[in-house]
C-alpha cells in the first residue's frame, strides 16, 4: 500500500491520460481543481456548463482554457444530461460532479436508459493519508449507503476491493469495524462481521482478506490487538476499514480530517466510470487528490 | 485416552468403584435387563422405583435375581420419577435413569426448578458418543433427542456440552464440525449463519478448546479424501471429533442409520444435569444401553 495520495501518481504514470468530464463545470470549488490536474497532465477535462461562466471562473484563477472541449449547455439538468451521456457512451473515462445538487446527478447516473448502472451498488470510496498510520487506509462507505444490510455490504467490499487491486494492493486486509471485537448477538454489526470473515474463509468473497469484529483500534495497532490477545491476519495492519452504517463512518471521516489533519481522496464506485462526488466543504487538494484517485481507479487491471 | 466404547467400559471396571444408579418406574422388562447387566458386571449397583410386584415378576420372567437390586415402592411414574432424582440430588443415589415412564414426564422431574437437578441457567440437551468400524475413532454427535431446532445460544451450549465430553474422553482440543447441506455461508440458512458466528466466537476466544468449523457436510467434516478433493480449506480435514448438527431431525436419523446400517454402537447422555442422567430409546442395542450407563458411571465418578 501506498503511504502518500500523491504517489498515486506513480500508478497511472504509464497509463494513458483519462478524459474526465466534469457536469455543470461553472463551478469555482470543483473547475479549480480539474484545471490544476489538466495541468499536471492528471486528467483531459471535458467541461459541460455554462460557457461563459466556465470562462470567467477559469480566467479568475488564471487559467487559459481556450484549448480546452467545452460544451455549452446553461441548463443544469441537460448539461448533467450531456455529462453522463459522455461517459456512458464512453467519450469520457471520468465524471465529476459541478454545480449541481449530488441528488441531480445521482439521478442521471442511474437513468435506465443512458445512465451508468452496471448492476452493482454504488458505494463511497475514501482514502486517508494519515500520519499516524504506516500506509493510506481507506474507509467505507461514510456517504452513500446508509445502513448496509450484508448482501449490501459484500457489494461494498468488493467494489472497494477492486479499487484497492487498482491502486497495487493485490490482497487488501479488510477490517469489518464494530464497537467490539467479541460476537455480540445484541450488535449486529458483530454478527455480520463474523460472516462476512467466514464468506471470506470460503473463497465467497474473493480477493481480499477479511477479519472483524475488529474494534477501531485493533484495527489499526497491533498493538492493541496484542493487548487483547487477537489472532489476526488484519489487526493492526488494515487497508480497508468496512464501517457497520453511514453515522459511524461519517464520523469517522469527518474527526481524521478536523482532529488527525489528515488527507483524503473519494470517489463513487459501482457504477461504469468512477464518480468524483466532492463536497463543497472538502479542500481543493481533497478534490485534487479525488481527481487522482479517479483515474486510478478508471484503468484497467491487466 | 478412550478410544473404544469397550476401553471406556474397561475404565469404569478398573476404577473399583460402583456408581448408584436410581431407576425411574423400573418394572419393565426393558429397563431391568440394561441395568441387570450393568449390576451384574459390576458397574453400578441400582435401586429400582415401581411398583414392587410388578419389578419381581418382570425379574423372574428375565431370570434375573432380583435380590441384586434395592426395590422402593412408588405409586406412579411421576411419584417414581420425583422419587429417583430426589435419591441422587439428596446424596443417596449418584445416577438417575429413566425406566418405563415417557420422556417428557421423566425430564419435568429433572427439570423442576426447586426439586430438580439442573444447572442453573443451564440448556437442557444430548451427546451420543458413536462408535463405527467405518470411521477411524469415536465420533460424538449432537442433539439427537433434546431441541429440535436449536438457536444460536442453544447450539453454543451444544458445541461446548460435546466438547467437554470429548475432553472427558481425553481428546484436549478436539475437532467440532458444524454440519450443513455445503460449506457456503447463504442468508438463506440460518444455520449457516450460526455456524459462521459460532467460528469467529471460537476465532475469538468465546468458545473455548476446540478447533471448529462450519458449515461443513459431512463429507468435508470426516473424509479427507473429500476434503482433498473439493479444496475447503478447513482445519477439520476430514477428522472430525464432534458432529454438530442443525436439528434433531437431522441427527436423530444420522446416528440411528449408523444404528441400524453401519453396525454402530453409542454411549449417550443428557446434558446441563449437575448429576449424570440416563435416557434411551428402548429400541437402542442391549450393548448400547450398556455403554450408556458405563458413560453414566464414568461421568459420576468424575464428579459430573
Amino acid at each position: 500500500m501506498l503511504k502518500k495520495l500523491e504517489e498515486i501518481r506513480t500508478i497511472i504514470a504509464n497509463e494513458p491520460v483519462k478524459k474526465l468530464v466534469l457536469a455543470v463545470a461553472n463551478d469555482y470549488d470543483s473547475l479549480s481543481a480539474v484545471l490544476r490536474a489538466a495541468k499536471d497532465g492528471i486528467v483531459i477535462p471535458i467541461l459541460v456548463g455554462d460557457k461563459e461562466g466556465i470562462q470567467n471562473i477559469a480566467s479568475s484563477y488564471g487559467y487559459d482554457i481556450s484549448d480546452l472541449a467545452i460544451v455549452h449547455e446553461p441548463d443544469t439538468d441537460k448539461a448533467v444530461e450531456i455529462a453522463v451521456k459522455m461517459a456512458s457512451s464512453k467519450q469520457a473515462e471520468i465524471l465529476m460532479k459541478g454545480k449541481v445538487g449530488t441528488s441531480t446527478l445521482l439521478k442521471s447516473v442511474l437513468n435506465r436508459e443512458w445512465g451508468l448502472r452496471t448492476g452493482k451498488l454504488l458505494s463511497h470510496f475514501a482514502l486517508f493519508e494519515v500520519e499516524t498510520y504506516h500506509k493510506l487506509i481507506a474507509v467505507t462507505d461514510v456517504a452513500m449507503n446508509i445502513a448496509p444490510n450484508l448482501q449490501e455490504k459484500i457489494a461494498i467490499i468488493n467494489n472497494s476491493v477492486d479499487c484497492l487491486h487498482k491502486l497495487g494492493v493485490s490482497n487488501p486486509k479488510v477490517a469489518v469495524l464494530g464497537a467490539v471485537e467479541m460476537v455480540n448477538e445484541n450488535m449486529s454489526a458483530t454478527l455480520d462481521a463474523a460472516l462476512l470473515s467466514k464468506m471470506n474463509q470460503r473463497d465467497q468473497i474473493k480477493g481480499c482478506i477479511i477479519d472483524g469484529p475488529l474494534a477501531f483500534d485493533n484495527a489499526v495497532s497491533l498493538e492493541s490487538a496484542r493487548h487483547k490477545g487477537i489472532k489476526s491476519e488484519v489487526a493492526g495492519d488494515t487497508d480497508l476499514l468496512l464501517m457497520p452504517d453511514i453515522e459511524v463512518g461519517n464520523v469517522l471521516y469527518k474527526s481524521l480530517v478536523f482532529f488527525a489533519k489528515a488527507k483524503v481522496a473519494s470517489v463513487i464506485l459501482g457504477a461504469a466510470v468512477p464518480i468524483v462526488l466532492t463536497s463543497r466543504s472538502d479542500s481543493e487538494q481533497a478534490k485534487y487528490d479525488s481527481i487522482m484517485l479517479a483515474t486510478a481507479v478508471s484503468r484497467k487491471l491487466q | 485416552m478412550i478410544r473404544t466404547l469397550d476401553e471406556l467400559v474397561n475404565l469404569v471396571l478398573s476404577s473399583g468403584q460402583k456408581q448408584r444408579i436410581a431407576v425411574a418406574w423400573a418394572q419393565d422388562q426393558n429397563t431391568i435387563e440394561a441395568v441387570s447387566l450393568a449390576v451384574i458386571n459390576g458397574l453400578a449397583e441400582a435401586v429400582l422405583i415401581g411398583n414392587k410386584k410388578d419389578i419381581i415378576k418382570t425379574c423372574k420372567a428375565e431370570s434375573v435375581d432380583h435380590s441384586i437390586f434395592t426395590i422402593v415402592e412408588s405409586k406412579n411414574e411421576i411419584t417414581a420419577s420425583q422419587e429417583a432424582v430426589k435419591m441422587v440430588k439428596t446424596g443417596q443415589a449418584d445416577i438417575v435413569m429413566k425406566g418405563l415412564v415417557s420422556t417428557d414426564k421423566f425430564l419435568k422431574a429433572v427439570m423442576d426448578k426447586e426439586n430438580g437437578i439442573m444447572k442453573p441457567g443451564a440448556v437442557l440437551s444430548y451427546v451420543c458418543a458413536v462408535q463405527i468400524p467405518s470411521y477411524h475413532k469415536l465420533l460424538f454427535i449432537t442433539d439427537p433427542a433434546v431441541i429440535p431446532f436449536p438457536d444460536l445460544d442453544q447450539k453454543i451450549a451444544m458445541a461446548e456440552y460435546a466438547i467437554e465430553m470429548a475432553r472427558t474422553f481425553g481428546i484436549e482440543k478436539p475437532r467440532i464440525a458444524l454440519i450443513g447441506a455445503s460449506e457456503k455461508v447463504t442468508r438463506h440458512s440460518e444455520n449457516s449463519i450460526h455456524y459462521a458466528v459460532m467460528c469467529k466466537m471460537a476465532e475469538r476466544g468465546q468458545i473455548k478448546n476446540c478447533i471448529i468449523d462450519g458449515p461443513l457436510d459431512i463429507f468435508l467434516a470426516c473424509d479427507r479424501k473429500s476434503q482433498e478433493l473439493k479444496q475447503v480449506e478447513t482445519p477439520i480435514c476430514g477428522d472430525a471429533d464432534i458432529l454438530l448438527f442443525p436439528s434433531l431431525e437431522s441427527c436423530n436419523p444420522f446416528y440411528k442409520g449408523l444404528m441400524l446400517f453401519a453396525g454402530g454402537e453409542l454411549a449417550g447422555l443428557i446434558q446441563g444435569t449437575l448429576k449424570p442422567v440416563i435416557v434411551m430409546s428402548r429400541s437402542e442395542k442391549k450393548k448400547s444401553k450398556y455403554y450408556c450407563i458405563a458413560l453414566a458411571c464414568l461421568l459420576a465418578e468424575r464428579n459430573m
